[in-house]
């Protein structure tokens, strides 16, 4: 078998993505510079409706992966800090605004946007979106219905197999109205001060792109989930993720095309990303990123992480079928509820990839939950590769699944 | 027993009447915030009792609870209120109304649900979610309306009682009675040399939220009268900004400096009877009105209201020096906190800072110092 890492062979595709978004920048700074509009968003806001009229969109959690990427988050949080405000990643954006040195920030900054869109999924999104506007003299326009406001019920078992073609037993048909009257309000803004239209044909299209770029995503994790060794590393999988901010475009179906053939090329070649794999796991965490001690468990133990739960956000929740005809109100519902994470979907998707257990941090009640639904659960302290993560793994591994 | 003394025990007691009424057959609805209709619990028959928390109990309950997907209840009242909750200090509430407030309220929806779920151990009430929008637009005001419309629905089916608009009519002319009656013990606080002491003050106006409102007013009118005689107080006029002070250790620390805080912008103090109840018009449709309309707290929409809000009261109670007091991880608080203190630098106003606070205060001296150093400043 050819090893990943000492050949130092990363996915080709993951290249091609980060090539592209470089490029899109670019592309988008000499159209904004000819007068055309551009927006900033939260992500899972709104990027579907943008993307049909063509007014291009920065998702800011893509912003701030880019910021984090180029080792720029200390600076910004400074930055913050300096100013009195709550240094959080959130708010990293704002810091390259409020610094305003296209020479230091990253990719030179962004485009002045013409709107930036804020929702009320956080206390605080909607201030650091609305002084985010203020700083850059363009307009904020507040979204009430955000993420996660349609519901108020415990999500029922099994949720996850539902959620695609029965997105409607799940959130609230009440606020789903208000939501969509949300978005009908913000199409007529978008239009009125940009001159471009809306088309419910197009958005169609679109959703039915992002069904397709999610089935290929599917096909390819199922492929990893039934290989041993893996043969594509966490990194390289999580980093497919930033096609989630193109979804609806063909540049984002082909992309996860493209990942799914470079997997199925791999698994026809013998490809194994990490040959020593013996014990595979799942690593859960909010932020997306690669377990930081995922190197020194794969050299003492074998023990590779395969699988994440972002990889489940992916393949479960973004694709939705249509109903009633009304892709408006569909894509309202996603934007109302993506996911839960709840520990039966967790221990599913660690099931279905063959993982001995989970990981994450956590304490007594995770681990009760996990158990409970089927899958044991490793906790640790902290996100951190110290010492006190390592004795949590060692002592999980040791006395759960070697013993 | 003077009214003040009264006053005082409910403050220190904080289930002392909801638990009496609780004896005498009645049933108690717990709530958080300053958002939760009162008036429509009131004409329920039932008793409205605030929740808030302890911060010289311990939150070790929570430990088991305050993980992963939960990472929300942080700012140290919250998680003490759930603390609270899972360790039976208010087992005796029967229904519990959770807003749809700063994230971490809202959270403990969701939170209280699961937990009612995983360990039927616990004693947790039948809870009630009472959503609300966080702009003031015309369309957010008829998504509330129908939100508060659902509230009455759900007060009618636990206690199988019509809340009719006369009653509702009593229930405004009481609580309204009670914000007259605080306001004038603001502008006590006000006037120049300040009759009142900011600790008495927060007691008086705290308590307001564990006694029936009736019996509130009547205390509160007995303490007014007889408040001519109180010795003016002399020392440095100050107006906390900031975190939510359920307790009066802050007050005694910057009070025991000689200083005397005369107004405050926070949802344990003035900010909850600044906006009456319009009398004039239809009672249900005048107490939604009025809640939406309500002194603004940190999470709403815009900016520019807070600002205003925070200038124009330290402005009103002729404060020399405004104490920014912001709890660890109340960043929607802090998020405002740079403007404020903007504007108020340019009315010349001087302002003192404290972030990322403790909610018990470890080191009172340590914090005495450094008021006391701010008030000699000024
Ligand atoms: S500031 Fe607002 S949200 Fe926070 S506790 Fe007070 S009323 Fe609730």
């Amino acid at each position: 078998m050819v090893s990943e890492q000492s050949s130092g062979k990363q996915l080709r595709i993951t290249n091609e993505v980060r090539a592209y978004q470089r490029e899109w920048i670019e592309k988008t700074r000499q159209r904004v510079s000819e007068g055309e509009p551009f927006a900033i968003c939260n992500g899972d806001d709104c990027e579907e409706i943008l993307n049909v009229m063509d007014i291009p969109v920065i998702v800011i959690n893509y912003w701030h992966a880019i910021i984090t990427t180029k080792r720029m988050a200390d600076y910004y949080l400074d930055i913050l800090r300096e100013r009195d405000y709550p240094a959080t990643v959130f708010s990293m954006g704002l810091a390259v605004t409020m610094d305003n040195k296209p020479d230091v920030a990253p990719w030179g900054g962004l485009p002045k946007p013409s709107i930036i869109i804020g929702g009320a999924r956080q206390d605080t999104e909607m201030r650091i979106m609305e002084l985010w506007a203020r700083e850059y003299g363009c307009i904020f326009w507040p979204m009430e219905f955000a993420l996660y406001h349609g519901v108020e019920k415990a999500p029922p078992p099994g949720w996850f197999e539902r959620m695609r073609d029965h997105w409607d037993e799940f959130v609230d048909p009440q606020k789903l109205d208000y939501r969509v009257q949300e978005q009908e309000k913000l199409i007529r803004y978008l239009e009125v001060s940009t001159g471009k239209k809306f088309s419910l044909e197009k958005l169609t299209e679109a959703m039915q792109l992002v069904n397709e770029q999610m089935d290929y995503w599917r096909m390819a994790r199922d492929l990893i989930a039934k290989t041993s060794p893996s043969p594509v590393t966490l990194r390289d999988q999580l980093s497919m993720y930033q096609t989630t901010w193109h979804r609806g475009t063909p540049q984002g179906r082909d992309f996860l095309k493209a990942y799914y053939e470079e997997v199925k090329e791999r698994v026809e070649n013998s490809v194994a990303a990490c040959p020593e794999e013996k014990i595979r796991l799942m690593w859960v965490n909010a932020l997306g990123t690669p377990p930081l001690w995922g190197r020194w468990a794969e050299e003492k133990y074998g023990a590779v992480c395969v699988t994440h739960n972002y990889m489940g956000i992916a393949v479960d929740c973004y694709a939705r079928t249509i109903q009633n005809n009304d892709p408006l109100r569909t894509l309202a519902a996603r934007y109302m509820l993506l996911f839960w994470t709840t520990p039966d979907w967790i221990a599913a998707q660690a099931k279905h990839s063959n993982c001995k257990a989970a990981v994450m941090v956590g304490g007594r009640r995770s681990i009760m939950a996990f158990e409970k639904a089927g899958i044991p659960l490793a906790t640790i302290p902290s996100e951190r590769d110290d010492e006190a993560t390592r004795a949590a793994l060692s002592d999980f591994i040791e006395t759960r699944l070697l013993a | 027993m003077s009214a003040f003394d009264d006053l005082q025990k409910h403050y220190r007691q904080r289930d002392l009447a909801a638990r009496q009424w609780k004896k005498e057959g009645g049933k108690v609805v717990g709530y958080f915030c300053d958002n939760v209709p009162e008036e429509f619990i009131l004409v329920a028959g039932l008793f409205p009792l605030r929740l808030s928390g302890d911060p010289w109990g311990d939150t070790e309950r929570i430990g088991n609870y305050s993980e992963q997907g939960n990472v929300f209840s942080r700012e140290g009242f919250v998680a003490s209120m759930l603390h609270m909750i899972l360790n039976g200090k208010y087992d005796f509430l029967d229904y519990l109304i959770i807003p749809h407030a700063r994230d971490s309220i809202h959270r403990l929806y969701t939170t209280l649900i699961n937990l009612k779920e995983t360990d039927p151990t616990l004693k947790i009430p039948e809870l009630s979610y009472l959503d609300n929008l966080h702009t003031t637009f015309y369309s957010a005001g008829i998504y509330n309306r129908d939100r508060w419309f659902g509230l009455k629905k759900q007060l009618e089916e636990w206690t199988d009682k019509e809340i009719t608009n006369e009653r509702l009519s009593q229930a405004v002319a009481v609580t309204n009675e009670s914000k007259r009656l605080l306001k004038e013990l603001a502008a006590l606080r006000a006037t120049d040399p300040p009759l009142v002491s900011g600790v008495d003050a927060l007691q008086i106006i705290g308590s307001s939220m564990f006694m029936l409102k009736e019996e509130h007013n009547k205390l509160l009118k007995e303490y007014l009268t007889g408040v001519g005689q109180l010795p003016a107080r002399n020392g440095a006029r100050l107006f906390v900004e900031g975190s939510p002070l359920d307790n009066l250790q802050f007050y005694e620390i910057i009070e025991s400096c000689g200083a005397t805080v005369v107004a405050e912008d926070n949802c344990w103090g003035n900010r909850i009877f600044d906006v009456p109840i319009d009398m004039a018009s239809d009672p249900l449709e005048a107490i939604i009105d009025r809640y939406n309309n309500k002194a603004p707290c940190s999470r709403m929409y815009p900016l520019s209201r807070r600002i205003e809000y925070c200038l124009r009261n330290a402005l009103e109670s002729k404060a020399q020096g405004v104490i920014f007091n912001i709890y660890r991880f109340d960043d929607i608080q802090a998020w405002e906190t740079p403007d404020e203190i903007k504007e108020l630098k340019e009315k010349g106003i001087p302002t003192l800072y404290l972030k990322d606070q403790p909610y018990l205060i470890a080191e009172p001296e340590a914090l005495k110092t450094k008021i006391e150093e701010f008030v000699q400043g000024i």
